[in-house]
C-alpha cells in the first residue's frame, strides 16, 4: 500500500532520504564532512594557528618534569590549542590535523582501490562462474588465510628505506584489503546473476559487458557503495595500528598512530597522559564517524552482509 | 557421519595445499628482500671469509629454491646446520632456526604461545559470553533503555582502536586507581591466581572491544530471527518465552556467531600484536615484532606460518561446525 | 454443496465477541480488526474469506493472543466459555498449541529449520504432556504417519528443507493435532502449494476433523474450497464483517455487494475461459481510513441505488433472509425493492441464483482452471479489468 507514491523515486534516492532521517546516520555523516575538511584545510589550519608540526618549542618544556610541557592539559594556550608534545615541543594541534590528514588520505586511497578491485574481481567471478570462480575463491581463501598484518609489520621494517612509506601502506593494505570486498561482492553479484532478468538478457543474446555494465552494475551500486562504506573504519584502524607499531609514515610527517605510540610511556608515567588525549580523540572520532555513516548507509540500502562461503 | 569425515579429509588436503603456496609465497618474499642475516650473525668485524662461512652455515649459499625444500624437509624430519662439533640441530618439526636466539624457531614459538593462548582465550571466553548476552537482552529490549545503552556501547567499541582502549585502561585503572598490575605475566602453573590478576587488564579491554562487534551481531541477527514465523509457531506450540528466545530465536543465531568467533580467536591466537605492545607481554606477536627489529628472517618466517596455519585451521573448524549447527548445508 | 455434518444448536466450543484489534504504529493507530463476531461448534467448520489485508490473519492471531506487543485487544475470545484475553502468560500458554492449535500458509517458514520434524512435533506435546522424550517421539511418529508422511519413523528424522511443500504442510497440521486441540485454526493453509496437493491437504484437514470432531476456522481465498468444506462462512473486509452466515446463505443468498464481487471473483468452469475472472475494481481501503460511511462504498456498484446513507452511515450487521443467523452490513438490504432489483439484475452475472448451485470442488475444479497457487491472490487484487457489477 502507498507503494505507487514511492515508487517514482530510484532506490538510490530513496535510500539516500533514508541516510537524511536516520538520526545516527546523520551524526555519522556530519562527523564525516567535518573531518575530512579538516584534512583537507589542515595546513591551513595550521597556519591559521600560526604553528607548523615541525618546530621544536624547548622553551616551553619543564626538564625537571623529564621535559615535560610546563603547564596544565598539556601545555594548552592560545598559541597552542592542544597543547605540546612532551619531549620536543611541537604543537599537538598542527599534528593532530596534518596526522588526520594523512589518515584519511591512506584510508581514502585505499578505499578506492580495493574497491574497484574488488567489484572488478567480484562481479567477474560471479558473472563468469565456474573455474574462473573456483579460482578466485581459493585466492581469496589464500588472502584470508594471510597472516596480513604481520605480514605488513614485517615488510614494513624490511623494505628499503629510500621505498615512500605512505605509497608502502597503500599497497600494503590495498593488497591485504580487497580479498574481503570482493567476496562480499561476489556474493551480491551470485544472487542478482540468478535472478531472471540476467537470465533474459543473456538468452536474448546480449553481450557478456553489456549484461556486467547494464545489469550488474547498477544494481550493485547500493552494496558496493554500502561495503566500501563500511570498509573505511576497518582501514583507518590498521593504518593507525601500523603507524602505532612503527611501521607507518616515518617521522617527522604527523602520524596519529605513532603520536599515540609515542604518548605510551608519558601515560604510563603519568608524566603528561594529555599527549595521549588529542591524537587519541581524533582517531577515535574519525573512526566513529565512518562506523556510523556505513551503519546508516547499511540500514538504508537494506544490504544483507552474510558472511558465507 | 562419512559425509563429515570425508569432508574433513578433503579439506585437510586444501589446507596443505594453501599452506604450501603460502609457505612459499613468504619464503620468496622475504628472502628476496635485501637483509641479509648472515651479516647480522658474523659478528664484528666480518671480514668476507667470515660472512662467506657464516652463509654456509646457515645454509644461505644455497638457491632460495634449495633453501625452500630444504625448509620443508625440516619440517618434515628436522634438520642440521654445520657440521662435527659447530653442528646445530634443529628437530622436526623444524621450522627454522634463529641464529640470533641461538634456538630452534619451533621452541621459541611454543615458549611464547602460552602467553598469547592465555590472553587470547580468556579475552575470547569473556568476550564471547558478554557479547552475546548484551546483545540478546538488547534485541529483546529494543528501544528500551538497556538497548540504548548497549548499542551505544557497542558503537563506542566498534570504533575504539584497541591500542588507545589499551593505554586509556591502564591509565585509568593502572595509575590513577592503581587497581590492577599493568603489565607482566605469571605462568598459570606457577599461580593461577597470579597469573589471571596480571591479566585482568588486557582481557577486560579486548573482551571489552570485541564483545562490541558480537553485541551487534547478536542484536541483529536476533531481531531478525525474532521476526521469523518458526518464532510465531513455536510460541502458537505453546512454547514458553525462554524456550522461544533461547532455543528456536538464539538456536538460529549460532551460526553466525561461531563463524565469526571462530575466525577471531584463530587470528589472535597467532598472536595479538597490539595488546601484546600495549600491555608489555611477551607473546608471539611481540616474538614477530622483536625478530622484524633483528632481520632474524627465520623466526619472521616461522612466526608468520605458524599463524596463518592456526587462521586456516579456525577455518576449516569454522566450516565443519557450519555444516554440523545448520542441517541445510551439509558436508556432501 | 455438502451438508453440514452437525447440527448448528450445537454448542459452540470457541467464541468471539466484539473484537477490535488496533495497532499503535508510528503512522497513528490502525485499527486492523474493528469489531467482529465469530463462533465455531466441534466438527464444524467457519470459513473466513476477504481480501489481502482485511484482517483475516490478525483475527486468528488475536484469538490465540500471538499479537505483537503494540497490538491493542479489546473483545471476548471464549473458549468453553473460558475468556482467553484475560489469561496469565503461562495460562494462555498452556492453551496454546494444546486446546487452540494454529496451521501457517507457509509450512517452509512455519518450520523451524535447526530441528528434525519429529523433534518439532514431539516438542509440541512435550510442551503440554508430563511424558518422556521417548514417548513424546513415538507420539510424533505416529502423529506424522497419521496425516500421512509415508515411513513416518525414519523421516521423523529429515529436516523440513528435505520435505516437499505438500509434505511439509502435513508436517505442519501434525505438530498441530498433536495435543489434539479442540480448535483448529488454519490460515490459509494450501495457498503455498500446488493445486493438486492444495486437494490433498483439504482432504486431510476435513479427514482429521470428522476423525477427531476438532472445531476448524480455516482462512481462505480459494472459495472453491469454502464451498466444500465451511458449514458457516465469514466474509470481512477492512477489519470488519461484511457478511456472515451458513456457506448456503453466502453462496445462494448473497446479501452484500462485497460478497457477491468475491463470488463473482470466483473461477467458473461453466464460463468462457475468457470472462472467467472478474475482479473487483480499486483496492481494499487501509484499515482505518474510512470514518463515517461503508467502508466499500468507493468500490460498490450500488452505493447510488442507496444514495447518501452508504457516505454519511456505517452499516451495521442486519439479519437477512436464510438458514438462521445470516447477516450482512449493507444499506441495501433495507430497501427490498432494490434488493430485488439487484437480485434480477446485477447479480445474476456473477453469482448463480438459487437452483443452479455452483459446481464446486477443489480436486475437480481448480487443476483444469489457472486459479494455481500462484494465482490464488489474483482475483482479488484490483485491476483495469471491466467488472460485471
Ligand atoms: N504488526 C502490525 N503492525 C501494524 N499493522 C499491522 C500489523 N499486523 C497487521 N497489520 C495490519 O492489519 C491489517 C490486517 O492484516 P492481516 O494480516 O490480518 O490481513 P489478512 O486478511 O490476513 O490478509 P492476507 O490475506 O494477505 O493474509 C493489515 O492492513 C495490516 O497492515
Ligand atoms: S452500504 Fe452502500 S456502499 Fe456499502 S456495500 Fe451497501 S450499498 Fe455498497
Ligand atoms: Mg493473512
Amino acid at each position: 500500500m502507498g507503494s505507487e507514491v514511492v515508487s517514482a523515486v530510484s532506490p538510490t534516492r530513496q535510500a539516500f532520504r533514508r541516510v537524511r532521517r536516520d538520526r545516527s546516520a546523520r551524526l555519522g555523516a556530519v562527523l564525516v564532512v567535518v573531518l575530512v575538511l579538516i584534512a583537507i584545510a589542515a595546513p591551513l589550519l595550521a597556519k591559521l594557528e600560526g604553528q607548523d608540526p615541525y618546530t621544536y618549542n624547548i622553551g616551553l618544556l619543564d626538564p625537571l618534569r623529564g621535559n615535560a610541557p610546563r603547564g596544565a592539559v598539556g601545555g594548552l594556550s592560545g598559541d597552542h590549542w592542544f597543547g605540546i608534545e612532551p619531549l620536543t615541543g611541537r604543537d599537538l594541534f598542527a599534528i593532530a590535523v596534518l596526522g588526520l590528514r594523512t589518515s584519511l588520505f591512506i584510508a581514502i586511497v585505499v578505499t578506492l582501490v580495493t574497491t574497484v578491485v574488488g567489484t572488478l574481481v567480484g562481479i567477474s567471478a560471479a558473472y563468469f562462474g565456474g573455474w574462473y570462480d573456483a579460482v578466485v575463491s581459493r585466492l581469496l581463501d589464500f588472502l584470508f588465510g594471510f597472516p596480513s598484518l604481520l605480514f605488513m609489520i614485517a615488510l614494513g621494517i624490511i623494505v628499503p628505506a629510500g621505498f615512500p612509506r605512505w605509497l608502502l601502506l597503500i599497497i600494503v593494505l590495498s593488497v591485504f584489503g580487497w580479498a574481503g570486498l570482493a567476496r562480499l561482492i561476489r556474493n551480491q553479484a551470485r544472487s542478482l546473476v540468478e535472478r531472471e532478468f540476467v537470465e533474459a538478457a543473456r538468452s536474448s543474446g546480449s553481450s557478456g559487458w553489456h549484461i556486467v555494465t547494464r545489469e550488474l552494475l547498477p544494481n550493485l551500486l547500493g552494496p558496493v557503495l554500502v561495503i566500501a562504506t563500511m570498509a573505511v573504519p576497518g582501514i583507518i584502524g590498521a593504518e593507525a595500528g601500523l603507524s602505532f607499531l612503527g611501521v607507518g609514515v616515518p617521522p617527522p610527517t604527523p602520524s596519529l598512530g605513532r603520536s599515540i605510540s609515542d604518548s605510551i610511556v608519558w601515560v604510563y608515567t603519568g608524566a603528561d597522559p594529555w599527549f595521549l588525549a588529542f591524537p587519541g580523540a581524533m582517531l577515535f572520532l574519525a573512526v566513529l564517524g565512518f562506523t556510523l555513516l556505513g551503519d546508516g548507509v547499511r540500514d538504508a540500502f537494506d544490504v544483507r552482509l552474510r558472511r558465507t562461503h | 557421519m562419512p559425509d563429515l569425515v570425508w569432508f574433513v579429509i578433503r579439506r585437510l588436503l586444501a589446507t596443505v595445499l594453501v599452506m604450501l603456496a603460502l609457505s612459499l609465497a613468504v619464503y620468496l618474499i622475504f628472502y628476496a628482500l635485501p637483509a641479509d642475516p648472515a651479516r647480522l650473525g658474523c659478528g664484528k668485524p666480518c671480514t668476507p671469509d667470515r660472512l662467506e662461512q657464516a652463509r654456509h652455515f646457515m645454509q644461505l649459499d644455497q638457491s632460495t629454491m634449495q633453501q625452500y625444500l630444504q625448509f620443508l624437509k625440516g619440517i618434515v624430519a628436522g634438520r642440521t646446520f654445520g657440521e662435527g662439533a659447530a653442528a646445530v640441530q634443529c628437530n622436526a618439526p623444524c621450522f627454522g632456526y634463529s641464529f640470533p636466539l641461538a634456538r630452534p624457531v619451533t621452541t621459541l614459538i611454543l615458549s611464547r604461545l602460552p602467553i598469547t593462548a592465555s590472553i587470547a582465550i580468556g579475552a575470547a571466553v569473556l568476550w564471547l559470553i558478554a557479547g552475546v548476552s548484551l546483545g540478546l537482552g538488547a534485541a529483546l529490549r529494543r528501544g528500551r533503555l538497556f538497548d540504548r545503552f548497549a548499542v551505544g556501547f557497542a558503537l563506542v567499541g566498534v570504533a575504539s582502536p584497541s591500542f588507545l582502549v589499551g593505554l586509556l585502561a591502564i591509565l585509568v585503572f593502572g595509575f590513577w586507581l592503581n587497581m590492577v598490575p599493568v603489565n607482566g605475566y605469571v605462568p598459570l602453573t606457577d599461580s593461577p591466581v597470579d597469573w589471571a590478576w596480571h591479566l585482568v587488564l588486557p582481557w577486560v579491554v579486548l573482551a571489552a572491544l570485541n564483545a562490541a562487534s558480537y553485541i551487534r551481531l547478536t542484536r541483529a541477527q536476533m531481531l531478525e530471527e525474532l521476526n521469523l514465523d518458526h518464532i510465531t509457531t513455536a510460541r502458537a506450540k505453546g512454547a514458553g518465552e525462554g524456550r522461544v528466545v533461547l532455543l528456536h530465536g538464539l538456536r538460529g543465531v549460532l551460526v553466525p556467531i561461531v563463524t565469526i568467533f571462530g575466525l577471531d580467536l584463530g587470528g589472535l591466537l597467532g598472536g595479538a600484536i597490539l595488546t601484546e605492545k600495549v600491555f608489555s607481554m611477551q607473546g608471539l606477536g611481540e616474538l614477530l615484532i622483536s625478530s622484524v627489529g633483528q632481520l632474524d628472517v627465520a623466526v619472521v618466517v616461522g612466526v608468520t606460518l605458524f599463524s596463518a596455519f592456526l587462521v586456516i585451521l579456525a577455518n576449516l573448524v569454522v566450516d565443519v561446525l557450519h555444516g554440523v549447527l545448520d542441517p541445510r548445508v551439509g558436508h556432501a | 454443496m455438502p451438508e453440514p455434518r452437525k447440527t448448528p444448536s450445537e454448542t459452540p466450543v470457541l467464541e468471539v465477541h466484539d473484537l477490535h484489534v488496533t495497532f499503535r504504529t508510528e503512522g497513528g493507530l490502525v485499527p486492523a480488526v474493528d469489531g467482529i463476531d465469530f463462533a465455531v461448534a466441534p466438527g464444524q467448520t467457519l470459513a473466513i474469506v476477504g481480501e489481502s489485508g482485511s484482517g483475516k490473519s490478525v483475527s486468528s492471531a488475536a484469538v490465540m493472543g500471538l499479537l505483537p506487543s503494540n497490538a491493542d485487544v479489546k473483545g471476548e475470545v471464549l473458549l468453553d466459555g473460558r475468556e482467553l484475553t484475560k489469561l496469565t502468560a503461562e495460562e494462555l500458554r498452556k492453551v496454546r498449541g494444546n486446546e487452540v492449535a494454529l496451521v501457517f500458509q507457509d509450512a517452509l517458514s512455519a518450520l523451524n529449520p535447526y530441528y528434525s520434524v519429529g523433534w518439532q512435533v514431539a516438542e509440541a506435546y512435550r510442551l503440554h504432556h508430563d511424558v518422556s522424550k521417548k514417548e513424546a517421539n513415538a507420539r510424533a511418529v505416529r502423529m506424522l504417519d497419521l496425516v500421512g508422511i509415508p515411513s513416518a519413523a525414519q523421516r521423523a528424522r529429515a529436516y523440513p528443507h528435505e520435505f516437499s511443500g505438500g509434505m511439509r504442510q502435513r508436517v505442519v497440521i501434525a505438530m498441530a493435532l498433536v495435543n489434539d486441540p479442540k480448535v483448529l485454526i488454519a490460515d490459509e493453509p494450501t495457498t503455498a502449494l500446488d493445486v493438486t496437493v492444495q486437494a490433498q491437504i483439504i482432504q486431510l484437514l476435513e479427514d482429521v476433523q470428522t476423525e477427531f470432531g476438532t472445531a476448524l476456522v480455516l482462512i481462505s481465498h480459494d472459495l472453491g474450497v469454502v464451498a466444500e468444506v465451511a458449514d458457516d462462512v465469514l466474509v470481512m473486509y477492512a477489519g470488519r464483517a461484511a457478511e456472515q452466515g451458513s456457506v448456503k446463505d453466502i453462496f445462494y443468498r448473497a446479501a452484500h455487494p462485497y460478497s457477491l464481487g468475491l463470488l463473482g471473483a470466483m473461477p467458473r468452469v461453466d464460463v468462457p475461459p475468457k470472462h472467467r475472472l472478474t475482479t473487483i475494481p480499486g483496492s481494499p481501503p487501509s484499515p482505518g481510513s474510512i470514518e463515517t460511511g461503508c467502508p466499500f462504498q468507493p468500490r460498490c456498484a450500488y452505493t447510488e441505488r442507496v444514495g447518501e446513507r452508504c457516505i454519511t452511515e456505517r452499516p451495521l450487521l442486519t439479519p437477512r433472509p436464510g438458514e438462521g443467523n445470516h447477516e450482512a452490513a449493507c444499506h441495501l438490504g433495507r430497501r427490498p425493492e432494490i434488493a430485488q432489483e439487484v437480485a434480477r439484475t446485477g447479480i445474476q452475472e456473477n453469482a448463480a441464483p438459487e437452483g443452479a448451485p455452483l459446481q464446486q470442488s477443489a480436486a475437480q475444479e481448480s487443476a483444469p482452471l489457472e486459479h494455481s497457487a500462484a494465482k490464488a491472490e489474483g482475483p482479488l487484487q484490483p485491476s483495469a479489468e471491466e467488472s460485471a457489477l
